[in-house]
């Protein structure tokens, strides 16, 4: 067998299997469901772990499809690939069991599952697209798939809110599909390779180029949740936690800042697109992004609309990083892709444990959750100082590489953005704790022994955060490890810089 | 070996964990906790460096080692935590937050341990991070309106700092080109920013420190804490500063003359503030605390001649090891004495003239009387003043023997807080475990500053035995502090003095800033605004009302602030410093 073919194949078809094995299964056969569920995400796992550790031995891994005349569907495997897909494949086995202990007894859970796995072959055509009409392809696969989990519910607020969410994807769908239509009658199909394939184009369609990489990053821009563009991202707080886990941590932002990252590298290249003078307008663009998110986060006093803002902010260190260019830079915004990804999805199913045990939604309703549920909280706190940027957990890394990387590519101003993001997500993120561990507890919670079983909450429920938070604990502690987030984010811009 | 450091250091850390789940282990690791630095302590007393190890897989690359500077450190911080430590369990016995206390003692001294250990810059970012923010609960432990104030202004300068640093470690690494000690001062020097990344580094650390102005959270957290924390922030954590700035900047590299002088008069005005303030309050660990801030000015002034004359570090340093050492070890005993104290104040006559004994040796230590370590830390810092520049010699010899006679003045004042409890302050037993440990650490005081030259083969002479001019040196700031508070007393008690002293609260500069804030923000909500300052008038209002959340009982007990003698004591030693000061500007 032709695995170097086979496997990249396997990746998003694996999740293709599960999602509709699991449309056919009835709402009643809980358990039928829930073996599919996780045997499709354990799978994917192994998949993944095979392939990293084949890459480091040097094997590539690449399936070419003919779609069109002259036109083929990529599936290539690099280490910035492998980075979001092991990133997506880890996480989504965690929400998968945090959904089955979330979503007990509700009803279209066949639904729900049905489209959490079509939402993962997404995002892991995005991340192993080998070109850029592939990426469309998996991009605008991902909005589609992802609409009837933001209105999973059905409520009035949910329909408005999966409106909001269509009319600003779609918008930034089309646009993205506009500049790769345009992109490709300028330069036939584009190859992600480094550096770009754009050759003695960037000399004499500068103009053309410009406005290709505006249509581009506007419409990945969307789903990064770049200010101005950031507006449905709180409204989609309706939808239930694993899905704001998910499209919050992982598949939907993660998506479009990944893509900045592959256009940025590997369709303009990074010293063509400095010539072009675009990096600069989109790094200051990041750092706008990043100030109004914290300061709107500052103010929300819903928990999930507080940490949706703190998402809008802490994405555009991804972009920024990028943007700033230079190796050092760049390391600390594509490891951010994954420790951000890990802490806020922490986060994110923190609050789905408080909401869901205690009915708390709102900070002013905080006072004394931490000691109802310590260990929640306690996650919650490592997640909050991993935001903050505090060592050891895995923020500290990436904003110590984006703040290096920045002074290495004589940007200093994005020293004082990144100090300014620090003190702001300190003053959101630690009343919270303190509110939570230094209050008093309210009384009609009751103890912890009354609310019976043997954990603070259920242990579905319970695990999975408190394995993201180790996760983001051993990113930042062990981040000298080649297969730490650190060491795979080396990996992947010494393939874009050089050793 | 290193690794054995390392294991040492997460110690306290690990049997923190096993504090957590109920049930057997739970009392196996409260009764181990308070000999948890042991390990450590071990380490510091070999009297031997432990080569500076890498462990790629750690961090960003962790390099773990004990130097000179490291083990002084750790000796005093060691036997701190371990006195504070075996304290506390008596001190908190029928406490119930016993458990939530020692989980974050604990974590707190593997920050400790661990930054003094430290050997690049992102672990040392690390453990000084840890320290910081698992000394937080410590902080508001008692939950009171006053402590939540306390933990307030910590949180918010402590972070301040933690940024500061941030921006100055990333900077100098910048220019340095490496994450290990040496580069990284190396690189505070080569910047092409130096004066901005010495800066970041100074007022980073200085909060730690509490180095004026940004001190104003110290002699709030300080003293509200149970009394073995406040011992090891006021005695060992405050040094974590002290350690930062001899870690980062280039001391002994390159002469950086203009923060040199800033830090030398920062520390000297640091020095007769602290004393100043100090005299003014009214609870005896708050008048400690100003202490605090008054010693850490006297320290500067190693610091600043690292900072202004290279080739004098080496000496500079051995007097800043000895006089870290002196202090971390006296406050400590004096933080204990007086949990100690309030005990014995329902005890027996023997137990009071003991405590009075043991507070009164650990005071006449910090102003610095003959044979105490004071005099030894003292002499050793007279001694390199002379190698400061320009008219600081000068300046520092009158002015050093001025700010012992401070010291014997709040010294003097802190004993009247400390061995005559108003009836509220006096509470619990004297039980062995109170003041053993607190025997042990005046022990310690008594020996450990003498053998640290010989120890630890420090750059300076162990000092000769006394003889006559060297007491007299020694002994006449003492003689001058006690001849002014017996003057305040009698002229308080004929009433001569007509001059009302102003009041100063705890927090001194903090408590203006915040009635300015105050007015601002009702100012702001009050006043009506165009439409698009709204949103950010709004945020500025929420979030002082966040910080503001009402505290009136602390606020009426500041109020409450009797008018004593130390006031007029105080305003005696302002007028004599500036008499002196006008003799030497005439001379």
């Amino acid at each position: 067998v032709n695995w170097e073919f086979w496997l990249p194949l396997l990746l998003p078809a694996s999740s293709l299997v599960t999602g509709v094995l699991i449309f056919l299964v009835r709402e009643e056969q809980f358990r039928l469901r829930t073996t599919l569920n996780l045997l499709g995400a354990s799978v994917k796992i192994v998949l993944v772990a095979v392939i990293v550790w084949e890459s480091a031995q040097g094997r590539n891994f690449e399936a070419r499809l003919d779609f069109l005349p002259g036109l083929d569907l990529v599936l290539r495997v690099d280490f910035l690939a492998l980075l979001f897909a092991s990133l997506s494949a880890i996480l989504w086995l965690l929400t998968t069991v945090y959904a089955i202990g979330y979503l007990e007894d509700s009803p279209n859970r066949s639904r729900f599952f049905g489209f959490f796995s079509l939402c993962v072959t997404a995002t892991m055509g995005i991340a192993i697209a080998g070109n850029l009409v592939t990426f469309v392809i998996f991009y605008e696969m991902l909005t589609v798939v992802t609409y009837p989990l933001v209105v999973h519910r059905g409520t009035g607020e949910a329909l408005k809110a999966g409106r909001t969410y269509l009319l600003y994807t779609v918008f930034g769908g089309v646009l993205l599909l506009l500049g790769a239509v345009w992109l490709h009658a300028l330069a036939g199909p584009q190859e992600f390779v480094v550096g770009g394939s754009l050759g003695e184009l960037v000399e004499t369609r500068r103009t053309e180029l410009i406005l290709v990489f505006g249509l581009l990053v506007t419409g990945l821009g969307v789903k990064a949740a770049i200010v101005p563009l950031h507006g449905w991202l709180p409204q989609s707080m309706v939808a239930p936690a694993p899905v704001s886990a998910l499209l919050h941590a992982v598949a939907v932002v993660k998506a479009g800042a990944y893509g900045i990252v592959r256009v940025i590298y590997f369709v303009y290249g990074a010293e063509e697109a400095a010539g072009l003078g675009v990096l600069g307008p989109l790094a200051v663009m990041a750092a706008v992004t990043i100030v109004y998110g914290s300061l709107r986060a500052l103010t929300q006093d819903d928990l999930k609309k507080r940490l949706a803002y703190s998402t809008v902010s802490q994405l555009s260190y991804i972009t920024l990083g990028v943007a700033v260019a230079g190796s050092l830079a760049t390391v600390g915004g594509i490891v951010h892709l994954m420790h951000q990804g890990i802490l806020k999805i922490t986060l994110f199913l923190c609050v789905g444990v408080i909401t869901e045990t205690l009915g708390v939604r709102r900070l002013s309703e905080m006072d004394g959750v931490g000691r109802r549920l310590p260990v929640t909280m306690g996650m919650f706190a490592l997640g909050a100082f991993g935001m903050i940027g505090v060592p050891p957990m895995a923020g500290f890394v990436s904003k110590w590489y984006l703040g290096i990387g920045a002074l290495a590519a004589g940007e200093g101003w994005v020293l004082l953005v990144l100090a300014t993001s620090s003190l702001l997500n300190a003053a959101y993120f630690l009343p919270i704790v303190h509110v939570a561990f230094f209050r008093p507890t309210r009384e009609e919670w009751g103890s912890r022994q009354e609310g019976g079983g043997r954990f603070e909450a259920r242990a579905l429920l319970l695990f999975p955060p408190v394995a993201t938070a180790m996760l983001a604990l051993a990113a930042g502690l062990f981040a000298g490890v080649w297969f730490s987030p650190l060491g795979l984010a080396m990996t992947a811009v010494a393939e874009i810089y050089g050793p | 070996m290193s690794g054995l450091l390392l294991a040492a250091v997460l110690l306290p850390a690990a049997v923190a964990l096993l504090l957590i789940p109920r049930g057997g282990v739970r009392v196996l690791a409260l009764a181990l906790a308070p000999w948890t630095p042991l390990p450590a302590l071990a380490l510091a007393l070999r009297g031997a460096e432990i080569e500076v190890t890498p462990f790629p897989w750690l961090l960003l690359g962790a390099r773990i080692g004990l130097d000179l500077t490291g083990q002084v450190f750790l000796l005093f911080t060691a036997l701190l935590w371990t006195a504070a430590g075996v304290y506390a369990r008596a001190y908190l016995r029928d406490d119930p937050g016993v458990v939530r206390f020692f989980i974050f003692h604990l974590l707190t001294l593997t920050g400790n341990l661990g930054l003094l250990v430290a050997h690049d810059v992102a672990t040392f970012y690390l453990f000084f991070a840890f320290m910081t923010f698992a000394a937080y609960p410590l902080v508001v432990y008692a939950g009171d309106s006053a402590a939540r104030r306390a933990g307030r202004v910590y949180l918010i300068l402590a972070v301040l700092g933690e940024t500061m640093l941030l921006a100055g470690f990333l900077l100098a690494v910048q220019a340095g080109g490496g994450l290990d000690l040496e580069s990284v001062a190396a690189g505070v020097a080569a910047s092409p920013r130096q004066g901005l990344v010495a800066g970041l580094i100074l007022g980073g650390f200085g909060v730690k420190a509490g180095a004026l102005p940004l001190h104003v959270w110290l002699p709030l957290a300080h003293p509200v804490a149970p009394t073995p924390a406040s011992a090891v922030l006021s005695g060992s954590m405050i040094k974590a500063g002290l350690l930062g700035w001899i870690r980062f900047l280039p001391l002994g590299e390159a002469a950086l003359p203009g923060w040199g002088a800033v830090v030398l008069a920062l520390g000297l005005v640091a020095a007769f503030f602290g004393v100043l303030i100090g005299v003014l309050q009214d609870d005896a660990k708050t008048a400690l605390a100003y202490s605090s801030i008054s010693q850490m000015g006297i320290l500067n002034v190693g610091i600043g001649i690292g900072l202004t004359n290279p080739e004098g570090w080496s000496s500079a340093l051995a007097a800043t090891l000895a006089y870290a050492t002196h202090h971390g070890l006296a406050k400590g005993a004096l933080f204990l004495g007086v949990g100690v104290a309030a005990a014995a104040a329902t005890a027996g006559r023997t137990a009071r003239l003991a405590t009075a004994a043991g507070l009164g040796f650990a005071a006449l230590a910090v102003a610095g009387a003959p044979l105490t370590s004071g005099s030894v830390a003292k002499g050793y810092l007279k001694e390199v003043a002379a190698l400061s520049p320009g008219a600081w010699p000068v300046l520092l010899d009158w002015l050093l023997p001025l700010t012992a006679v401070g010291t014997t003045l709040l010294m003097a004042r802190f004993l009247s807080l400390a061995l005559w409890p108003d009836a509220a302050r006096a509470h619990g037993h004297l039980t062995r475990g109170l003041w053993a440990p607190w025997a042990a650490l005046l022990v310690a005081l008594a020996v450990v500053v003498w053998a640290l030259p010989t120890a630890y083969e420090l750059e300076v002479e162990p000092p000769a035995l006394p003889y006559p001019g060297a007491v007299w040196v020694s002994i006449w700031p003492i003689v001058a502090g006690l001849l002014l508070a017996w003057l305040a007393l009698v002229l308080r008690r004929r009433r001569a003095v007509g001059l009302v002293p102003p009041r100063v609260a705890a927090g001194d500069l903090l408590v203006p800033l915040e009635r300015t804030a105050g007015r601002a923000s009702r100012l702001l909500r009050t006043t009506q605004f165009p439409p698009p300052l709204t949103p950010v008038v709004d945020l500025a209002t929420r979030w002082y009302g966040l910080y503001a959340e009402a505290d009136h009982e602390s606020r009426t007990r500041r109020a409450e602030h009797r008018l004593g003698l130390w006031p007029t004591a105080g305003l005696l030693l302002v007028v004599l410093a500036l008499a002196l000061l006008a003799a030497l500007a005439a001379g």
